[in-house]
């Protein structure tokens, strides 16, 4: 039962902290590829190259906010096994299937403006 | 080179998560009880629960060496697309990686409704989450393609 609470909550809060990471540019890290470099938190390609030169460091945000989404997943999961049984008996099953449908909803919307260009 | 031949490989393991949860989620949606009849009634009377464990390794491994081309396309492909305009290709591969992190965040949940004995209470978070798991990897697989060929060979 420990795992089912685990495995529920933590599919749920990743889909929940993912798409709040997206959408409000929470990266654990940002990876600069070009130039072999990891630094903490959202860091924009601007503030580490010449604004000019930006196109030289691309930043990719994708592996920090699966780190995001992993950290508070993590954290919920934990939280969700002191959970009494009796609780957890009263949630309603759909929504392991709900709430990453409309994540996925969320990262749709948060990906249009690259439609409108 | 090595990520040409990191993102064939990544194609291959596509192809088998593909048709483990193409089987699945026929299986899972409409089985069937004959062995016998049409290409589809064999398609879907495969016992669907014999596919959980190899379909969490080829995923894992197919977001892996995903993850790890990654930088590459960033680096090398992505500034020639944004160059070109393919803007829309851009933002559905863009969705490719938003859905395919949120099925690495559902993958232990799906461990546990196909553990076996399957258990009789979890058979909704079976049939939701392999048909989100369908739909995340058809999608992962079509936009895959269309990036890896929209530039041509070569």
């Amino acid at each position: 039962m420990a795992s089912r609470k685990f495995a529920f909550t933590f599919g749920t809060a990743f889909a929940i902290c993912y798409a709040i990471a997206v959408g409000r540019q929470l990266a654990l890290f940002t990876v600069f590829p070009s130039l072999g470099l990891v630094l903490p938190g959202t860091v924009q390609s601007r503030d580490v190259a010449d604004p000019a030169l930006g196109f030289l460091a691309p930043a990719m945000y994708w592996y920090g906010w699966i780190a995001t989404a992993t950290l508070g997943a993590f954290a919920a999961g934990m939280i969700s096994l002191t959970v009494p049984e009796a609780w957890t008996r009263r949630v309603w099953q759909g929504w392991l299937w709900a709430i990453p449908v409309a994540a996925m909803a969320a990262c749709v919307k948060f990906t249009l403006p690259w439609f409108r260009l | 080179m090595t990520a040409t031949v990191l993102v064939i490989i990544h194609g291959l393991i596509a192809v088998a998560v593909l048709g483990a949860i193409t089987h699945q989620t026929l299986a899972t949606w409409t089985p069937v009880r004959a062995k016998r009849g049409s290409f589809f009634s064999r398609f879907r009377s495969v016992p669907p629960a014999s596919f959980a464990n190899a379909f969490i390794v080829l995923y894992l491994v197919a977001a892996l060496l995903g993850a790890i081309v990654y930088l590459d396309f960033r680096v090398d492909v992505r500034p020639q697309l944004e160059r070109d305009g393919h803007f829309e290709a851009l933002g559905l591969f863009d969705l490719k990686e938003h859905f395919s992190s949120i099925g690495l965040g559902l993958i232990p949940a799906y461990w546990v409704a196909w553990r076996r004995p399957l258990a009789e209470d979890l058979r909704g978070w079976r049939a939701g989450l392999t048909v989100i798991f369908a739909f995340i990897v058809w999608w992962s697989y079509l936009i895959g393609h269309v990036l890896n060929n929209i530039l041509g060979f070569g």
